[in-house]
């Protein structure tokens, strides 16, 4: 396997642009989509099937300015141990030899389960072609030493990409860095690979809290509910199977016609 | 957890019928097996119209699964593709263009339904010959339906099991679905054949007995796991999880889970069990409350996907 790749956003850095939006789907050849209200300049609400990367606005209220304000541009996060992967019953869903994750659309039959298995509802149903899509970290661009449309538009650098274990080291140094600054909640959110689903190799450098950002503190993998589960399932089939036997064999009534 | 970041597979009603079928087929044939391995002279004819139904409510299990697909060949990707990828998930075992992934409760489920519908087959071919003159096959039809019935059960299961390994709050923090849906399966595959027997008419009343107790002690299981289920999400402690409760239990769908699913499904029937009502089991009677069980199996299962995919 090669080295991991991966994508590191610095919301710190992140202007709210949208360039990065606008370079993923010319890449990706996304097709326009009716614009949503949401109430701030984020367009769309979720990640869609032609929407595969999402600058989020959050406006957090603050006592001494007023409101802060939060931008993040927000993709697949590749995870380690990645939920949709897990689910996906056709084996459609692979990791490349970057560590990223990626669904053959060939192979994939549209049935749907890794749209709801996915902790940050990254999977979307793209319903012309009866597939699911994603995020490929623009796979064919990676495969020709390209990096992914999106980190190469982005005019701040808060989107970077490269090998996981340098983005890291770069994170770590970036966060020291603004701590020093007094930016006292900077944090990195998906960079520790000991952490949640193994770590995400699209980690996050915020300034707040995950939940401000719409991000779960404790992202876990839905697989993981799968044997205990299937062990009470198993008590569940006894209790009934003993019943049946005990029903089958006593002669209640005992009136025969 | 944050719930409004997550997206729904948006499942429609037909994946409810299918689970509700599968239910059906999985505790029908169980049932059918018990009551065979038993006594299968006195339960001759439950044995008959169990093995049946579950070949008739298996049949269209996969046309459902290919009508929600879109293409035939598409399901055929559950089980094979012509060349598997090999880092499709931990524990994945390919054998040829064959794949079976363990974690993947929708995998392993469609492989499931595969060798169940065989054993159904089978089963149902053999009570067929026999009631035709035939001779039949005893030591065939024993293991058919010893095998068969262990993959009776995870077809009626695998659903729950399934649900609970997604993303959603309400599923993910629950655990005991799997074992509800194996409950249902079971009442609702018993009162699938009462009813059959019942509107027939003739049934020996013994046997009819038997088999409403059997129906009525797979409600106090589903009863008990239906509980625990809730018990275990409100417990689970976090914020989001329980808010995701709210619209079975009081929101959009609570009537219909009162109604249908706790009060249609399992106490009128129970009730109407326990009074001991059902002890000389009147035909009336059983189909009556054949047709409760039914459709509160259905409604169960139907509220508490729709419920879950709310949040």
């Amino acid at each position: 396997m090669a080295r991991t790749l991966a994508m590191f956003t610095d919301v710190s850095l992140c202007i709210g642009c949208r360039a990065c939006q606008v370079a993923c789907k010319q890449w990706n050849q996304l097709a326009p989509e009716e614009p949503e209200w949401t109430g701030s300049y984020q367009n769309h609400e979720h990640f869609t099937d032609k929407s595969y990367r999402l600058v989020r606005f959050f406006e957090e209220p603050d006592d001494k300015v007023g409101v802060r304000w939060h931008m993040m541009s927000d993709v697949c996060k590749h995870c380690a141990q990645a939920g949709c992967l897990e689910a996906c019953p056709t084996g459609a869903i692979y990791r490349t030899e970057f560590g990223t994750v990626n669904i053959n659309q060939d192979i994939c039959n549209g049935c749907r389960y890794c749209v709801s298995a996915c902790p940050f509802g990254v999977v979307a149903f793209n319903h012309d072609t009866g597939t699911a899509t994603k995020c490929t970290f623009c796979n064919d661009r990676i495969h020709n030493g390209l990096g992914p449309a999106c980190a190469k538009a982005c005019p701040t650098s808060s989107i970077r990409f490269g090998y996981r274990d340098e983005l890291a080291t770069l994170a770590r140094k970036r966060v020291d860095e603004l701590k020093a600054q007094g930016v006292k909640d900077a944090q990195l959110y998906g960079e520790d690979q000991n952490g949640p689903l193994g770590g995400l190799n699209a980690f996050f450098l915020i300034t707040g809290k995950p939940a401000i950002y719409g991000l779960p503190e404790q992202p876990k993998l839905p697989q993981r509910n799968v044997f205990v589960d299937s062990l009470l399932s198993i008590g569940s089939a006894i209790a009934v199977g003993i019943g049946a036997v005990v029903a089958f064999r006593s002669r209640g009534g005992k009136e025969e016609i | 957890m944050e719930p409004g970041l997550l997206k729904s597979a948006e499942w429609p009603l037909l994946i409810d019928v299918y689970f509700f079928l599968g239910g059906i087929a999985g505790g029908a044939f169980v049932i059918a097996t018990i009551a065979n391995l038993l006594d299968a002279e006195r339960y001759k004819n439950v044995v008959r119209v169990g093995y049946y139904v579950a070949l008739l409510a298996v049949i269209p299990a996969p046309i459902l699964l290919i009508v929600d697909l879109g293409l035939p060949t598409r399901f055929l990707h559950m089980l094979m593709v012509s060349k598997p990828s090999t880092a499709i998930g931990q524990g994945a075992m390919t054998l040829g263009p064959f794949h079976v992934k363990p974690l993947s409760p929708m995998s392993m489920g469609a492989w499931a339904l595969m060798v169940f519908s065989g054993c159904a087959f089978l089963a149902a071919l053999d009570v067929f010959l026999e009631h035709r003159g035939g001779r039949g096959f005893p030591a065939l039809r024993t293991i058919v339906g010893l095998v068969g019935s262990v993959f009776g059960f995870f077809l009626a299961a695998y659903p729950g099991v399934l649900l609970g390994a997604t993303a959603q709050p309400m599923f993910v923090s629950g655990h005991w679905l799997g074992a509800l849906f194996l409950a249902v399966g079971a009442s609702t595959g018993g009162a699938a054949i009462a009813l059959v027997l019942a509107l027939v008419g003739g049934e020996r009343r013994d046997a009819l007995a038997a088999l409403m107790r059997t129906v009525a002690i797979a409600l106090v299981v589903q009863a008990v796991t239906l509980v625990l289920f809730i018990v275990t999400v409100k417990m689970s402690g976090s914020v989001g999880i329980s808010r995701a409760l709210a619209p079975l239990v009081s929101g959009q769908y609570s009537l219909t889970f009162w109604l249908g699913a706790v009060t249609i499904g399992l106490i009128v029937p129970l009730a109407l069990a326990w009074s001991g009502r059902l002890r000389r089991a009147p035909a009336g009677l059983a189909a009556l409350v054949a047709i409760l069980v039914l459709v509160g199996g259905f409604v169960i299962k139907y509220v508490l996907i729709a419920a879950g995919q709310v949040a």
